[in-house]
């Protein structure tokens, strides 16, 4: 390992077991296997396992901070797991230089019956520290727990808030060289948070090294040198952090369409329908006026529809409607309020609506169409599609609220 | 930054072949035992934490197990022919000792899984729950002990001077308990059927065990007995105390012997297998 890489991690796999009865019966294998020195053949699957991990490698330099992003069950915390050495690779290597300590749950091993401060001595020692340094850290310890008098009571009579306050503030007073944190910066409240974040900021100055497990972007953004985004086990980005960003954002817009169209063009959540008029096809189009399912932030909107008319109808109107994931509403027009040249009339046959939209000033995210066709006169809904549609505008996601501006900020000091 | 430890990770933990591996054991349990002993203080202080009677649910358990087979005994139900001291001295030293015995043996099979949580997000030394969850049975020993003394007293018995020598006599019963503790500990951890095949099994060999009678001279329980090393330790535990010398002294070497063996075995599988058990616990 050359001098100032203090994590390297080469082709790590991990592989879990499906079935409970499976999972015994190859347990029990394992260990005879391990007892009398035979290899385990690790790196092949049996029946009913599958890689939770596969082929992960990256190297951490000594002061850097890690990232690992991906959504729920991409093997973050499984990977978090065996830098710790709670979990042994199945192939692959793993070398840490130096004394490793993790935030990966807090409060584990808290006994409900003990005080607080029992607690403190036990939790210490289980994360790695002497006796003589808890005592020589223990009023540090209360003091940053901030829990009052109820350091002398049982844990089981803390408040949620209380319990996980003492937790962190025991873990980061163990000040190990590598630190791994798993999504703990997601307790407590706001001004505990920030509190935290302060540690965390001068915990990395002190560690070698930090991986840090988040969904948070914004402190991943903050903290992290470099990110590591994790799919269904795989290894799908490692490098800049703000790249990597923009990357996960795309991931999971992505993985949110697929999940919200479950496969079909489309989903019809609200479908009103006379019959006079047939719904055949709707979506967005890109700048070649192909059919697409995201554009970038910042490009011209184009909507169409397509509508089979089974008989004549006058006086007509359409609207489009667009929510944000928020179901806000963000857009709205119907067709007569506008300059367009009129179409008031449909006779029988098949046809093609555009809606172009020159800028929408939409911040990224995923958006929903609706659409409707009316009578201008008698009000009556021909067809009506509510939030039928799904469609991604791409970008880096740092504003937020509905609309896409520039700003520029600028500081007078009177 | 050079002379810093590296730790390294892959699939099948190194093993130092020959005497490596057993300096990395004993180095581990060295350098755990301040955790170890915490862990006991842990267990001690909530043990009886939310109780009215606290330690004295010790002292109530073996004295109504006593009791009863003091009556079966007067009944005539039960006969264990010619003994040295009262009968309930005899008894009550028997389940002293057989409970040290009994209870180290289930909670060390409890203790993997009842650290499961804490055992898949910490990685701390696996050894020390193992160890220290011994002391609890332990303690509840030197508490009986005093029970016992109190027994000695009611019925005027005298011990020989050499029990003095005692806690050296029961090493091997607890080198036993902890050495089959390590394996029951691992395969609970996979197979929760462990912790009830225990009280099962230590049921049974109580009763084929000389804890409320002595070892007969002839018969199925006389051979039993002489394969038997519990029953080693009992007698010779009692032998000590009543008679002043252990009387079967091959046999309890030769069990002291197979104690330390199981033991030491024990530890190395352990200490070989323990990184298999967080994924699975």
């Amino acid at each position: 390992m050359s001098n100032d890489i203090v994590v390297k991690v080469e082709t790590v796999s991990k592989k879990f077991c499906r079935s409970l009865r499976q999972m015994m019966y190859y347990g029990i294998k394992d260990i005879a296997r391990g007892t009398l020195g035979i290899h385990s053949n690790s790196d092949r699957l049996r029946n009913g396992e599958f890689w939770a991990l596969t082929d992960i490698s990256f190297e951490l330099k000594q002061g850097k901070t890690l990232g690992i992003i991906g959504p729920n069950g991409s093997g973050k915390s499984t990977m978090l797991r065996m830098l710790n050495g709670i979990f042994m690779p199945d192939k692959g290597r793993i070398e840490i230089k130096g004394k490793v300590g993790a935030l990966i749950e807090i409060g584990a091993g808290f006994h409900p019956l003990l005080t607080g401060r029992e607690n403190i001595y036990i939790n210490g020692m289980i994360l790695g520290l002497t006796k003589k340094e808890i005592n020589d850290k223990i009023e540090e310890i209360i003091a940053f727990a901030d829990i009052g008098n109820f350091i002398d009571s049982p844990i089981k009579f803390y408040s949620s808030g209380m319990f996980v306050r003492l937790g962190f503030s025991i873990a980061v007073n163990v000040r190990p060289e590598i630190l791994l944190i798993d999504e703990v910066l997601s307790v407590g409240d706001l001004s505990f948070q920030n509190k935290c974040l302060r540690k965390l900021a001068e915990l990395r100055e002190k560690a070698n090294a930090v991986v840090f497990v988040s969904h948070n972007l914004e402190h991943v953004r903050n903290l992290c040198d470099k990110v590591l985004i994790l799919n269904n086990g795989k290894q799908i980005f490692s490098g800049n952090t703000d790249k990597a960003i923009v990357k996960y954002q795309h991931l999971m817009d992505q993985k949110r369409l697929e999940s919200l169209e479950n496969g079909r063009g489309f989903e019809l959540v609200g479908h009103i329908s006379s019959g006079d008029i047939f719904f055949a096809d709707s979506g967005i189009l890109d700048k070649s006026r192909n059919k697409t399912d995201e554009i970038s932030v910042g490009d011209e909107l184009v909507v169409f529809f397509e509508l089979e008319v089974k008989k004549d109808i006058k006086d007509i109107y359409f609207s489009l409607g667009i929510h944000n994931e928020r179901e806000e509403l963000c857009i709205w027009h119907i067709s007569n309020e506008s300059e367009s040249p009129g179409f008031s009339h449909f006779s029988k046959g098949i046809y093609r609506i555009l809606a172009r939209i020159e800028k929408p000033n939409l911040v990224p995210g995923v958006y929903t169409l609706s659409f409707a066709v009316r009578n201008s006169e008698t009000k009556e809904t021909y067809e009506r599609l509510i939030k039928y549609k799904k469609f991604v505008i791409k970008g880096n996601r740092i504003s937020r609220g509905i609309v896409n501006t520039n700003i520029e900020w600028s500081m007078l000091r009177n | 930054m050079n002379n810093e430890r590296v730790t390294i990770y892959i699939p099948d933990k190194q093993i130092k072949m020959g005497m490596g591996i057993w300096k990395e054991m004993f180095r581990e349990l060295i350098k755990s035992r301040e955790l170890t002993w915490r862990l006991f203080l842990r267990d001690f202080n909530a043990r009886y934490k939310q109780t009215i009677l606290g330690i004295l649910w010790v002292l109530i358990l073996p004295i109504v197990a006593v009791g009863i087979f003091v009556i079966l005994n007067k009944g005539g139900i039960l006969n264990v022919g010619t003994i040295d001291v009262p009968y309930p001295v005899f008894a009550l030293f028997g389940i002293t000792i057989w409970t040290l015995f009994a209870s180290g043996l289930s909670s060390a099979s409890n203790s993997m899984v009842q650290a499961g949580s804490m055992i898949v997000k910490i990685n701390f030394s696996k050894v020390s729950l193992v160890v220290s969850s011994i002391g609890q049975p332990i303690v509840e020993f030197l508490v009986r002990i005093g029970l016992l003394v109190l027994v000695f007293i009611i019925f005027k018995t005298i011990p020989h001077w050499e029990t003095i020598f005692l806690p050296l006599v029961l090493l091997p019963l607890f080198l036993l308990t902890l050495g089959i503790g390590f394996i029951l500990a691992l395969l609970s951890g996979v197979l929760r059927d462990v912790p009830n095949v225990v009280v099962l099994a230590t049921t049974i060999l109580m009763f084929i065990s000389p804890v409320f009678y002595p070892i007969p001279e002839a018969g199925i329980f006389a051979e039993l007995s002489y394969w038997n090393p519990l029953a080693h330790f009992i007698t010779a535990a009692r032998d000590i105390v009543f008679k002043g010398h252990i009387s079967n002294q091959p046999g309890f070497i030769w069990s002291a012997i197979f104690a330390a063996l199981v033991f030491f075995a024990s530890w190395k599988i352990f200490y070989i297998a323990e990184t298999k058990i967080p994924e699975r616990i």
